[in-house]
């Protein structure tokens, strides 16, 4: 469905806030994946609070024909909610749920996509067809569409826009990387590759065994306007469990990497996982940015959840490791972490076997991509947390042989979910909530200034929580399985909740909350 | 480790498929199709389950051998799914195939030898199956409906779910799929505020409230506040010692019987 210009140009007046800066995302908006740049995915927004959370109500529910069980955030600007997937974009009226364009690329695709940005009036998507597109948000016109640099490929990574760049990654063999456009023309501005060339020094951390790689970059992460720099996450080395083949750390897989955002050479990195052998991406973990006291100076920090099962603070001018410590129950790989970040690897760090080694926790990880949350208010994190443990096994003892995992077969290490309000500079667990039925991966939370929790589960349950308490002040049946992230945002007077669920987006706001639109 | 092993022997020797094949494409598979697809075929964090309850029409079995093997050799436009062509040889992607195929194959593939006609007795009669089950709207409410199991099922699952402690649908592929409705049917205590006890098995829980079927088979849903007391036991209510409570024939003959319970969904429908 296509609206003419001058309908749009009259809502646009009618139910667009003030204009911001296209810089950085407003208050009241979510225009990039992660909310704001620093993936706190806190909310200033005061409409809805642990007083009267128990007046939330479905505003509209918007179907996504075609697709297969969402893993997408929305982003929401200038009162239009855009909704990307690869080769496709529908933009709605956030208010009311009504479609104002789809831009639909054939073929029609339900592999996973996990988001966008809208960006100086540019909503980005990636192609089938190995192509990155930029569609005018208000009507769904192309404004540019640029074969991929590389020729291959983006994964379903949020692109991630920022300082008149757009930052994508890729997921296909054999190596991962990262890619940067500029947002106003689509031209190439920089690659930089998780896995080293053979001139490069990281390769003798591979023993000369790349030819597999790995390092996908398949979330996208943060972006430090001080530092100048993305702080992105990368995936496993490859082959993912049968290691001896690449000895050594096997830099720069499981690396959280700050790179240039506008040269894109690293100036940092921290690899979470030196030599994997149980595809512990930490690409998956939100790379949580935020200030605070720490040993009594200010300091400017980074907290990652990662899916090893260790929660890392560190340093984000330079990535240096300040403490870290598991943050689930069992853990059966490492004893903990060295002064410089590295795991203390237990044994022979629960090496895949022939007949199956017990991992904790799983390969699944003890918490995945769905989103942590830093809140201002409490100056707590909350994660989703996975207790349990695998089975990783290899179907043979040659060197390089395939591999595989299942969750345990035994009750007592399955796997539970959990959502965790953990203290960011001590580690230690303020209270845990155990989720019922829920076992892997599930959605991402968000948090506001009121003191509340959007806590999501991975069966369906939408639960508004007390951030102090974990207390549930309202909850909701969406029906179908949540594997992706919440938003919030602000419109008319009305305070919104918008998350994906199984092929549908539901949002939530007060009842009687706003002027305008769906009451 | 005990399941595992019998997971293992479900999935690595399946009928129809040589097990040489089948265990060269796992080889495979396990190598570089697992990243995206989990293990088993049950769902990665790229990819979707390519078996089981989470696929789509397309994916969940009702694609020919030569169909899967076309599907891997020159990928799915449009989906996150490349080409292997040029990747692997032609034998590997031939195995990967046969090995989906195992996977996906289900008791109705490969029916017991025995007589289902004296199965069917069985059933009705010496096994007490139907104090918990319906065949054709026959029976009781309290455990699964059996009326389609031979399609829903592997032989290995149903004989595991006769004789053994523990067995689990997962056990099926897709290990760690998440399922609606839930599968589980565990046993479960419930006591109410007023005094009132009730037995049964679980159907579905959330945070507020509770699910259950008593063993007359009658729904109840209680708010977990008017609970006292609410215990769900591990294992099963299902005896699993059928292969000694009955004799060697009958457990053959109601082995026939269930592995033809089923109708083979028509190949190339999608949804």
């Amino acid at each position: 469905m296509r609206v003419r210009p001058a309908f749009l140009s009259i809502f646009l007046a009618a139910a667009a806030p003030a204009a911001q800066p296209a810089d950085s995302p407003a208050p009241g908006e979510w225009a990039v994946y992660p909310g704001s740049y620093n993936s706190q995915r806190f909310s200033s927004l005061k409409q809805v609070t642990p007083a009267n959370a128990a007046r939330l109500e479905v505003k509209w529910v918007y179907h996504v024909p075609g697709s297969l069980e969402l893993e997408m955030t929305p982003v929401v600007k200038d009162g239009v909610m855009y909704i990307a997937q690869f080769n496709r974009v529908d933009a709605i009226d956030a208010v009311t749920g009504n479609v104002i364009w789809r831009y639909q690329r054939p073929p029609a695709s339900n592999a996973a996509y996990r988001g966008t940005s809208v960006y100086a009036g540019k909503v980005f998507v990636a192609t089938t067809d190995n192509h990155l597109v930029a569609l005018d948000a208000r009507n769904g016109a192309v404004v540019w569409d640029v074969p991929t640099a590389s020729g291959r490929r983006l994964s379903g990574a949020p692109p991630f826009a920022a300082k008149g760049k757009v930052v994508v990654g890729i997921l296909d063999q054999p190596d991962g990387f990262i890619e940067a456009y500029d947002a106003a023309t689509g031209r190439h501005a920089w690659t930089w590759h998780a896995i080293p060339r053979p001139e490069d020094p990281e390769y003798k951390t591979w023993s000369g065994y790349t030819k597999e790689g790995g390092g996908a970059v398949w979330i996208s992460g943060s972006f430090d306007p001080e530092q100048n720099a993305i702080i992105w996450g990368t995936g496993q080395p490859n082959p993912p469990y049968s290691n001896e083949v690449r000895e050594g750390d096997n830099l720069y897989s499981d690396t959280i990497a700050a790179i240039d955002i506008d040269t894109g050479k690293l100036k940092w990195h921290f690899q979470t996982t030196p030599h994997d052998q149980h595809d512990w991406d930490a690409a998956s973990g939100s790379k949580v940015l935020f200030d605070a006291v720490y040993e009594g100076k200010p300091r400017k920090l980074l907290i990652q959840a990662d899916r090893n099962g260790f929660l890392y603070l560190l340093d984000r001018t330079n990535g240096q490791f300040l403490r870290g410590q598991s943050f689930i129950d069992d853990m059966n790989w490492a004893t903990g972490l060295s002064a410089e970040g590295r795991p203390i690897l237990k044994g022979d760090g629960a090496k895949p076997s022939l007949k199956g080694t017990l991992t904790c926790p799983s390969t699944a990880g003890a918490t995945n991509w769905p989103s942590a949350t830093y809140s201002q208010v409490t100056h707590w994190l909350y994660i989703h947390a996975i207790e349990g443990c695998g089975v990783n096994f290899r179907s043979s003892s040659t060197p390089g042989a395939g591999t595989s995992y299942i969750e345990s077969p035994d009750d007592k290490t399955k796997w539970v979910s959990h959502i965790r309000a953990i203290d960011p500079l001590t580690g230690k667990r303020i209270w845990d909530v155990t989720e019922v039925r829920s076992n892997h991966y599930g959605p991402g939370l968000l948090s506001t200034a009121t003191g509340l929790l959007f806590a999501p589960e991975q069966f369906g349950y939408i639960t508004m929580r007390d951030a102090r308490t974990g207390k549930d002040l309202w909850h909701f049946n969406t029906g179908d399985f949540i594997t992706a992230s919440p938003i919030t945002y602000q419109l008319n007077g009305q305070q919104y909740f918008a998350i994906a669920s199984g092929t549908n987006i539901f949002v939530f706001g007060l009842k009687h909350g706003g002027k305008g639109g769906a009451k | 480790m005990k399941r595992l092993a019998l997971i293992l022997a479900g999935i690595a020797f399946p009928a129809a498929a040589q097990p040489t094949l089948v265990e060269q494409g796992k080889a495979v598979y396990d190598r570089v199709c697992t990243a995206c697809h989990g293990a088993n075929g049950g769902a990665g964090d790229r990819a979707p389950a390519i078996v089981l309850a989470g696929a789509s029409g397309a994916l969940r079995g009702e694609r020919s051998q030569a169909q899967l093997v076309a599907i891997v050799r020159d990928g799915i436009p449009g989906t996150g799914m490349p080409a292997w062509k040029g990747r692997l040889s032609d034998d590997d992607i031939d195995h990967i195939g046969a090995y989906i195929g195992a996977l996906r194959g289900t008791a109705l593939d490969n029916p017991m030898r025995g007589d289902p006609v004296k199965g069917q007795a069985v059933f009705w009669g010496k096994g007490g199956c139907s104090s918990c089950h319906m065949i054709n709207g026959r029976g009781s409410a309290v455990g699964p409906d059996l009326g389609n199991i031979a399609a829903t099922r592997k032989t290995t699952a149903i004989h595991d779910a006769l004789t053994k402690d523990r067995h689990g649908v997962f056990g099926d592929g897709g290990v760690h799929l998440p399922m609606i409705p839930p599968m589980n049917y565990e046993p479960v205590t419930v006591v109410t505020k007023a005094g009132k006890t009730v037995e049964g098995v679980m159907r579905n829980q959330d945070h507020w409230s509770v699910q259950m079927v008593d063993m007359s088979g009658m729904l109840h849903s209680f708010d977990r506040a008017a609970l006292r007391d609410f215990t769900i036991r591990p294992g099963s209510v299902m005896p699993s010692d059928y292969d000694k409570r009955l004799s060697g024939e009958e457990f053959a003959d109601l082995m026939a019987f269930l592995t033809r319970q089923g109708i083979k969904p028509k190949s190339g429908d999608d949804e």
